[in-house]
Order: structure tokens, then sequence, then C-alpha cells
């Protein structure tokens, strides 16, 4: 199973070497059950439906502006932070760890990068509300 | 019918040198698809090639591609210097020259130089790592074939609705609707929206491959250089391009669809355009950098015969220029006028970004002093980088100074800035990577007397060509300017720097030439060694067998192969019969390239609002991921028996 999974492996890699505490070893054996249950994936069909109504959420209320603006953009902000969520939870396996928790790391590289490109886009533009 | 064909062949697309083009375009087809069924090639091109998930052929196929884009942006580059080497010159008409400098700049980064180094990424990174391939095979195809897609769209565009000309950054108003009506601009956004795509798996691909897929025993800390580099660069790309995916696809709502995101009036903010453009902008710079950092990073030592000086600081620097390429991007227009305070901190990150970058050319110095220079082709492109660096990171630091920025912004002084970095950084790494990497490749060597010209002739054009623009720029000529009076003293700097540009096309020539005389003459590398490589690539035979490793190694040092050879036990790596056990591969699929030409379906029918042919497309589209998606056939396995006839045949079985 782990084998079909990780293909370039192969088995040659795990059974030669006689050091067994490698990382990838410990990955497979922990990744493998997680795929190997054939059950209707109801959770991420939830997912994709939910990503689509919170988007379309968005949309209609942006299109027929129901709110004063900064309610609007509130509303906006959290939805999206809600799709993020949901992003997260369903599509991208951030509730799986196998050895080493990259993904966290990579998340925290990612809220880093997020934090600069929004606060300074934010910085950035307001010359505009001085010379409009 | 004529109107259509109106639309298809508007006039901008029947200038005679175009039309000379177009035929010649559709002769070579002919050509080729004549050559392909005499020699009965069709089956091999398919099942070799165009299907093939294996990743050192993604790797050549991307190779081939940035070559032949090289050349398209080369003769874009001739054509607008030649235009520039007199004062008064009307050799081209206006619009076409500022169509040139539209797609020069957008293939040479987009098409060139990235996929260049996603060769190089595919060729590499499996080997050194001690991967049999990537860690999504057809993911990778996928990537290549969506690259293809929008490469051959964008260059389409002038024979075909005609090309862009809003500069490479298509910054609105430039590219709004009502100024700008033609389909050239879809063309643009459509094209980089499909590459991106590409692109953005890749990152994701080589990031996961590094991550998850290395040789037991080969910790963070002992993966080589240009490893480090692409895991970085993997991120980049990650977190780069979907604020340019956002910027592209909210300017072909404006122009497709009426809305007003970056339009002059109904509250467009065009300045908005510019920031999300340089928010990826400038991690782009970064994206295609540092990896031909890496590749200086593995050249240098080897053909110095030393281990790499300060590796610890060389994976510290990558890491700080990896952040600070975030906070930097405002220096693209800081004459935007966005206030002092906001100029002020992006002017300090950027000059900070000098003090990694200094680190690491002390390291390469380092490594070189008191080692044995081998003067090869790959070191030699290594040895004019850092000068060409070394000039183009100084005026950088010039360029950061805001008060200073505001006399040379968009002058030509900037112009040869980011040539010098772009060219001696990106392009030199690239070309020292193809010349250190072609044995590995093909299994045969570049000559090296042949190669030493093409890079002779091409550097010192390279230098002949942008020192006098820095000149120009001081003297006032600003970027994309058509024609120039002859009073102000700039013909004898611009004709210097346009024959400069012709000796670098000399360059490129002799260079194609030394690639095809080596296919035929090229010394075999039969030992898989002809460096005498410090990385486990160079472990392999040339080229190496379709699943890489026989027996996966156990890494213990940083420099593994070299260790190996240093202790005696470089024997080691010959394959115990008993040790090779059925191998797991994936197989090919032609589902990659479907949804490549799906796209391109796509994109032709947005780029002229045809929205048959776009839906067609995307029902293509659609198919192919539902055909991937329950294709569990997707892998395969290698009977040991024919693992040990293919080592045998290279002679490393050991009994």
């Amino acid at each position: 199973m782990a084998d079909r999974l990780y293909p370039s492996h192969g088995t040659g890699a795990m059974n030669q070497v006689e050091l067994v505490e490698n990382e990838d070893s410990i990955e497979i054996s922990s990744l493998a059950p997680h795929f190997a249950v054939h059950k209707f994936p109801w959770r991420q069909v939830f997912g994709y439906v939910a990503s689509l109504v919170l988007t379309a959420m968005a949309f209609i209320l942006v299109i027929n502006h129901v709110l004063p603006v900064s309610a609007l953009v509130s509303v906006v902000i959290a939805l999206a932070v809600l799709q993020a969520a949901v992003q997260l939870g369903v599509f991208m396996h951030l509730r799986e760890s196998r050895g080493m928790a990259w993904q966290i790391l990579v998340l925290g590289l990612g809220g880093f990068i997020a934090l600069c490109v929004v606060a300074g886009s934010i910085w950035i533009m307001m010359f505009k509300s001085g010379v409009a | 019918m004529s109107q259509i064909l109106a639309r298809l062949f508007p006039p901008q697309t029947r200038r005679p040198d175009e039309v000379v083009i177009e035929i010649g375009i559709v002769l070579s087809m002919l050509f080729l698809v004549y050559m392909l069924t005499r020699l009965k090639k069709w089956g091999w091109l398919w099942r070799e090639w165009l299907t093939s998930v294996d990743h050192k052929k993604i790797g050549i196929m991307y190779l081939v591609s940035a070559l032949l884009m090289l050349f398209r942006g080369g003769v874009d580059a001739l054509m607008i210097r030649s235009q520039l080497a007199l004062p008064n010159n009307h050799l081209l008409p206006v619009g076409q020259y500022d169509e040139l400098f539209t797609t020069h700049g957008t293939i040479m980064i987009f098409f060139m130089a990235m996929p260049f180094l996603f060769a190089l990424f595919n060729v590499a990174i499996p080997l050194m790592i001690g991967a049999r391939d990537v860690a999504f095979p057809r993911l990778n195809a996928i990537s290549f074939w969506l690259f293809a897609a929008g490469a051959i769209l964008f260059n389409i565009s002038f024979v075909v609705g005609g090309s862009p000309n809003a500069g490479w950054t298509a910054y609105p108003p430039l590219t709004e609707l009502r100024f700008n009506p033609g389909v050239g601009e879809n063309y643009y956004l459509v094209s980089l929206l499909i590459a991106g795509i590409g692109t953005t798996i890749t990152g994701i691909n080589f990031m996961t491959t590094i991550l998850r897929m290395r040789a037991p025993g080969m910790t963070l800390m002992r993966m080589p250089m240009f490893v480090w580099t692409v895991l970085v660069t993997g991120a980049l790309i990650v977190f780069a391009f979907p604020p340019l995916t956002i910027a592209l696809l909210l300017t072909l709502l404006d122009r497709l669809f009426g809305s007003s995101f970056f339009t002059l009036g109904h509250g467009g903010m065009p300045m908005q355009f510019v920031n999300l453009f340089w928010l990826f902008g400038h991690p782009e710079v970064y994206i295609v950098v540092l990896p031909a950092f890496g590749i200086f990073s593995e050249v240098v030592p080897v053909f110095s015969d030393k281990k790499l000086f300060g590796y610890p600081a060389m994976v510290g620097s990558v890491l700080a220029i990896t952040l600070l390429s975030y906070v930097v991007w405002v220096h693209h227009f800081f004459t935007m006028g966005a206030g002092p305070s906001v100029n002020a901190f992006f002017g300090v990150s950027t000059m900070l970004i000098a003090i990694p970058t200094g680190v690491k050319i002390f390291n390469w110095v380092l490594t070189m002093w008191g080692g044995r220079i081998r003067f090869t082709v790959a070191m030699l492109w290594q040895l004019a980088f850092i000068p060409a660096f070394l000039v183009a990171g100084a005026t950088g630091v010039l360029l950061a100074t805001v008060p200073v920025d505001y006399q040379m912004h968009n002058s030509y002084f900037l112009i040869a800035h980011f040539h010098l970095a772009l060219i001696g950084g990106t392009v030199f790494g690239v070309l020292s990577g193809m010349y250190y990497w072609w044995p590995k490749m093909f299994g045969f060597m570049l000559n090296e007397r042949q190669g030493k010209w093409a890079f002779w002739i091409f550097v010192s054009g390279f230098f002949v060509t942008f020192v006098p623009q820095y000149m120009l720029g001081f003297e006032g000529m600003t970027r994309r300017m058509y024609t120039y009076p002859a009073g102000l003293g700039w013909g004898p700097l611009n004709m210097v720097s346009t024959i400069g540009a012709f000796v670098q096309g000399l360059g490129f020539l002799v260079l194609v030439y030394n690639v095809l005389w080596s296919m035929r003459y090229g010394e075999r590398d039969l030992t898989g060694d002809p460096w005498n490589g410090r990385t486990l690539e160079w472990s392999l035979p040339s080229p190496a067998p379709s699943y890489n490793f026989a027996v996966i190694p156990a890494v213990t040092h940083r420099d593994e192969w070299w260790e190996m050879k240093q202790s005696g036990k470089a024997r080691a790596y010959k394959v115990k019969s008993s040790a090779i056990r059925p191998i797991h591969m994936p197989k090919r699929s032609a589902m990659p390239f479907f949804l490549g030409v799906s796209f391109f379906v796509v994109g032709f029918g947005m780029v002229f609002s045809w929205w048959v042919i776009t839906i067609i497309g995307a029902l293509g589209v659609i198919a192919s991921l539902l055909f991937s998606a329950f294709d569990y056939n997707d892998s395969e396995e290698i009977d040991p028996e024919d693992v040990r006839r293919s080592e045998a045949s290279l002679g490393r079985l050991e009994i």
C-alpha cells in the first residue's frame, strides 16, 4: 500500500538500508491508513459545497450592495477567513501529522507573508486618500 | 466570415517582416511533420516524450523550449536595438516597437528564464537527493504542458490577432479596453494565467519532493546547496504567484466583462494593479536568481576541488533573502508617491538584501581561494557572474536610495541594472548549469573549446551592450523610447550598445553550433562522473536509467559522493544483485498532454471572447481531470530482473 502511494521510493530503499530510523519510513507507515479507508468522501463533498456557498455569498453581498461599505468589508473578510479554514481543514491535510509537521512551518511563513501583503498594501495605498 | 478573418489577422499581423516569419514558421512545421513521418518517429515522440512523466525527460523538454524562447526573445531584443542604433530612426513602425519590448520582456522572464530553471530542477533535484522521481510525477508533466500551452498561446499572438503592447508589466490604463482595444493584451493575460498554474504546481511539487523524498540520512543540513535554493524557490513561487494571478484575473474581468477594478473611471484603482504586480514581481526576481545561486554553489566547489565555504552561512543567507524579498516590492514604484515613510521603509529594506547577497559572493570567492581551479565552461560562466552581479547589485543599492530613484526611475540606468542582474545572474547561471549537467542529461559532453568561444563572445558582447546603457541613463534616456533626436549625443553610445547586442547574438549562435556539433561528435561520458563531482547525481551512469537508483543510497555526509570516493568506498555504489527489489514507478500518461491542449483551447476562446470554443476547451479540461481522478492504474512495477539486466549492461552490477 505504502509503495503505491510513494512509487518513486520503492521497496529498495526501505529494506536494503540498515538504519531503519529514517524519516520516510515513519511517514509512510503513519500515512498509509488515512488513505487506505475506502468510504464515500463526505467530508470532501461538504468542503466543496461549503466553499462554493461561501464564495457565492460574498459575491451576492457585493454585487447587490446589501450593507454599508464598512460592514460589507467586514463580512467579506469574515467569509474569507471561514473559506480559508474550510480549505485548510478539509483539503490541505492540516490535521494529518506525518513525521515532521512541515505544514505548520509553511503555514507560519504563509501567515507572515499574508500579513506583509495585506498590511503593506493598505499602508501603501493610503496615499490615495491624501491625493483624492 | 470576413469579419472573423479581420479579427484573426488585423493589419499589425500583416507587416512584411512578419509575413516572412509566418511563412518560415509554416514551412519549418511542414518540414518537421515530413521528417517525423519519413523517419517513422511519431510513435517514438508520443511514447517517449509527449506522454512521459519521467522527470529527466520533462527536464529536457523544458530545456528545448527554453532555448527556443531564448532565440525568440533574443530576436526581439536585436530588433529593438536595431531601431535604437541611430537617432531619428524609423526602421520599425511605432506600434511594432511597442509590441517588441513587450514580448521581449514577457518571454525572457516567463517563457525563458523560468522554464530553463525548471529544466535544471527536473534534471538535477531527484538525482541529487537520491529519489526516483519527483513527489507528484503526473503533476510535473501537467506543469510542463500548461507552461507549453501558455507559451504557444503567447507566441502565436503576433501571427493571429496581434501582439500585446503594454510592456511586460502591463500597467493599466495602458491595458484598459478603451485605450487598447485589440486582443493582444488578452493574449498576455490568458497565457500568463495558464502558465502560472503550471508554475505554481511546479513550486509545490519540488517543495514536497525535497521535504519528503530525500534518501535516508540526508538531513536538511546535508542537502546540496542547489537543493536548498530550489526548496526556498518553491516557497517563493507558492506565495508570489497568487497576487499575480489575482492582478491578471481582475484585469481580464475588466477587459472581457466590463468590471472596473483597475480602470480610470468608475472608482477603479490602476495603482492597485501596480502594487499587486510587484508583490509578485519582486519575489519573482529571486525566483529566477536564487536557483542560479544554487547552481554556482554546486559548480564552484567541484571546479575548485574544495568543499563549499561557509555552508551554514549560505543556507542562512538564502533564507534571509527569501523573507526579505517579501518586504521590498515598493522600490519598483517609489515615484508613485506613497509618501516619505513608505518609501523610506522600503528603501532601507531593499538595501538590507545586499547583506545576505554579499555574504554569498564572499563565500563563493572564499571557496575558490586556495583551490585548484579548473577553467571549464561551467566555471567560466560563474566567474563572469561575479563581476556582473556585483555591478548590478551596487547599482541596485543606488536605485534603492529614494531621492536617487526619483532621478533614475525608468531610465536606461535601470535597464542596465536589471539586465546585468538577470543576464549576469540568471542567464549565466542556467548556462553554467547547462554545461555542468549536460553529460548527466544526454550522456555526452559539450565541446569545451567551442563552449569557451561562445562564452567569450557572449560575455564581451554583454558588457559592451549594457555598460553604455548606464551612461545613457545618466544622460537622461528613458525606457521604452521609440526614437530620439540627433542633438542629444545619445547616438554613439546607442550604436555601441547595439553592436554589443549583435555580438551577444553571435555568441548564442556559437553556443547552438556547440550543441549541434557535440550531438554528433561530442565525447561520450562513460564514467557518469566527468567532472569529479561531489553530489549524488554523479554516482549514477550518464544518462541515468529510468528508475535513477537501483538501490536508494544511505547518506552520511554533506558531499556524499565525494566522501565515498575519498574513503575508497565508491565501489559500494556498485549495486549488489541481491539488494535489488521490484521498483515502483509512475506510468506514462497522455492526460497531461490533453489537459495542456484543452487549456490552450480555453485560452484561445477567451482571447477572442469566442465562448463556444472556450466551453469546448473547458469540457476537455473537466474530462481530463475526471479521467485522471478515476485512473487507478497509474503506476507499474519494474521487474528486478530487468533492473539487474540494465545495471549489468551499465557495468554496475556486483554479483
